[in-house]
């Protein structure tokens, strides 16, 4: 077969690659790329939800009302704290039950399973289940008086403005805590089994291996980690929804995706909410340029 | 080899290292407790009269299993047993979504792994791209297309924004890239149309990397409190999340029945995770496996 045939028998069966990438591509373009640029078209609109009047041009009016506004500073600020308070133990205790699983020589497979079960509930049957546990009479109110030795002390766990920011943090760990510690554990197999042998031989105790092998070289899965908790308590909605459904304080938990909700439907302002979308994308785009550049450095080390 | 011994042959370090084995283990254990107590919690108070759920000592175990809980979760406020209607809407609109997410992501993933087109990588970016978008900012701009199309209250309406996933398509491509190209030349010499190897060669053999796909998409269907929050209002079309919104605002003081609600809710996806906890992993690590 000569060169050139051989190129046109290419170029034919190349083509059909279109064929089988069409209708994926039509869906993205359609519920993706579509969506987004009429949320950044609604953003420089005066558009209200059920109005038959067309909507009219106002420049940056939405962006100067959404950053002049307390309400979003307030979610800006509910995210921030929601996103921190998941961060800092969710992180750390990951990486403690990810080195210590992967330490085990038994048992790796069901304390990464019984951990990771909580994940596997929906979010919403998540929240009702912890709005019993919250309850005045509940059985988080039991378990810490035990623990302080204080009998009868309700802590208004869903509530109070400070104690429902715990609430919804402490849910959210709870939920995730099992995910992160498998990426952990299959980010600590992942360091070849040579380096920790050589560093054995050279006479490094427990300690040192960890301080000095598996944490450096975890470095990559700990930015990957770090970043898709930041993604993903930034996109909670679930735990903080259904709260305030139930009469909980609504400031203090009004993360973002909450408010865009809010805004779009209670105060029925698609302009303010398209604003408030547009600038909880560029947030996730940073963090997702983040993970991308942690990813990279994930491949270094192969 | 035992960690340690190797290196410090000492009596002392062996206790030293002993005791760090003990107290990893109850480290762990306790996690695993905190994970688990929860659940405890839920099918026992799901079997309780709501005064029983919220007394002071906390009692584990119902005197008396009180089945009729389950009754009334079903059964409902108004005896209308729209739960059952509500399960049956979360089963279709997640069993859709899992089928045509599988489709349509090994569609598109084959034609991006294994055809040599103009354009290819840009299209792979672009698509790649669309991850980072969230639901959030498209929410508005679907909800208006959605009410514009009459979607409204309709299952289709749930299902369409989720037909397939950029992640899914990510999946099947990096799972189809090994695939032996020898295979598929082999077919072409034999006669197949292109249709016809994806059909019968290249689906058939991407079972795990479907499986996993499904389990999430379905997943991600069944827990999806958000979008269904805005597109349906009628009680019949709603989904199972939505029901259980509904029930802990409308019958707040039957704490039993609402764990049962929970239970109901709980049970197929840990059915699902239980039969098929290897795909469930390794969904779980595809992000630091596919890093390799």
């Amino acid at each position: 077969m000569n060169t050139r045939q051989k190129n046109s028998l290419e170029y034919r069966k190349n083509r059909w690659g279109w064929f089988f990438i069409f209708p994926g591509v039509l869906f993205f373009v359609t519920f993706s790329l579509y969506p987004v640029l009429n949320a950044i078209w609604t953003s420089f609109h005066n558009k209200k939800l059920l109005s038959l009047k067309p909507p009219r041009f106002v420049g940056f009016q939405n962006y100067v009302q959404v950053l002049n506004s307390q309400d979003f500073w307030n979610s800006m600020r509910a995210s921030a704290v929601f996103c921190i308070g998941v961060f800092v133990p969710v992180f750390l205790g990951a990486l403690l039950f990810g080195i210590l699983i992967a330490e085990r020589r038994r048992g790796r497979r069901f304390f990464q399973m019984a951990l990771y079960s909580p994940a596997i509930l929906s979010s919403v049957v998540t929240a009702s289940v912890w709005l019993l546990l919250f309850d005045p009479r509940g059985l988080a109110n039991q378990f810490l008086n035990a623990l302080m030795g204080t009998p009868g002390i309700d802590h208004h766990w869903l509530s109070d403005p400070a104690m429902v920011q715990i609430s919804t943090i402490l849910v959210y760990v709870w939920k995730t805590i099992g995910y992160y510690t498998i990426l952990f554990v299959t980010g600590i197999g992942k360091i070849p089994s040579s380096v920790i042998e050589a560093s054995m031989i050279d006479g490094a105790n427990a300690w040192q291996r960890l301080t000095r092998i598996t944490l450096p070289l975890l470095r990559p899965t700990m930015a990957l980690v770090s970043v898709m908790i930041f993604i993903s308590s930034l996109k909670t909605f679930s735990t903080q929804y259904l709260f305030t459904q139930r009469g909980a304080p609504l400031a203090p938990i009004n993360v973002l995706t909450l408010s865009i909700y809010r805004t779009a439907l209670t105060d029925q302002n698609l302009g303010k909410a398209s604003v408030m979308s547009l600038i909880l994308f560029v947030i996730l785009l940073t963090l997702s340029w983040l993970q991308i550049k942690a990813g990279g450095r994930g491949e270094d080390l192969e | 080899m035992k960690n340690g011994i190797l290196v410090s042959p000492f009596r002392r370090s062996i206790l030293m290292h002993r005791t760090g084995n003990l107290l990893a283990l109850a480290v762990l254990v306790t996690a695993c407790l905190v994970a688990l107590i929860p659940f405890a919690f839920m099918l026992g108070a799901s079997l309780m009269p709501g005064t029983d759920v919220t007394t002071i000592p906390y009692r584990w175990i119902p005197e008396k299993p009180l089945w009729s809980n389950y009754l009334r979760a079903l059964r409902g406020q108004d005896g209308s047993w729209i739960y059952l209607r509500n399960i049956l809407n979360s089963f279709i609109v997640s069993s859709s979504v899992a089928v045509s997410s599988v489709l349509l992501a090994s569609l598109t993933g084959y034609g991006l792994a294994k055809f040599d087109f103009k354009g290819r990588d840009v299209v792979f970016m672009a698509i790649m791209g669309t991850m980072m978008i969230p639901f959030e900012t498209v929410m508005i701009p679907l909800y208006l297309t959605a009410v514009k199309m009459g979607l409204q209250n309709r299952l289709i309406g749930l299902i369409l924004p989720f037909l397939t996933s950029a992640f899914g398509v990510f999946l099947m491509r990096q799972y189809l890239l090994g695939f032996p190209d020898e295979l598929l030349d082999a077919a072409r010499i034999d006669g197949c149309t292109e249709p016809q190897i994806f059909r019968s060669i290249v689906f058939r053999n991407a079972s795990p990397a479907i499986a996993t796909l499904a389990i999430l998409a379905f997943r991600g269907q069944w827990d999806n409190l958000l979008w269904p929050l805005l597109i349906v209002q009628k009680d019949e079309l709603k989904t199972i999340p939505l029901y259980i919104v509904r029930f802990t605002s409308e019958m707040s003081t039957d704490e039993g029945a609402m764990m049962a609600v929970a239970v109901i809710a709980a049970l197929p996806v840990f059915i699902l995770f239980f039969t098929m906890s290897k795909y469930f992993l390794r969904g779980a690590g595809i992000y630091t496996g596919s890093k390799t």
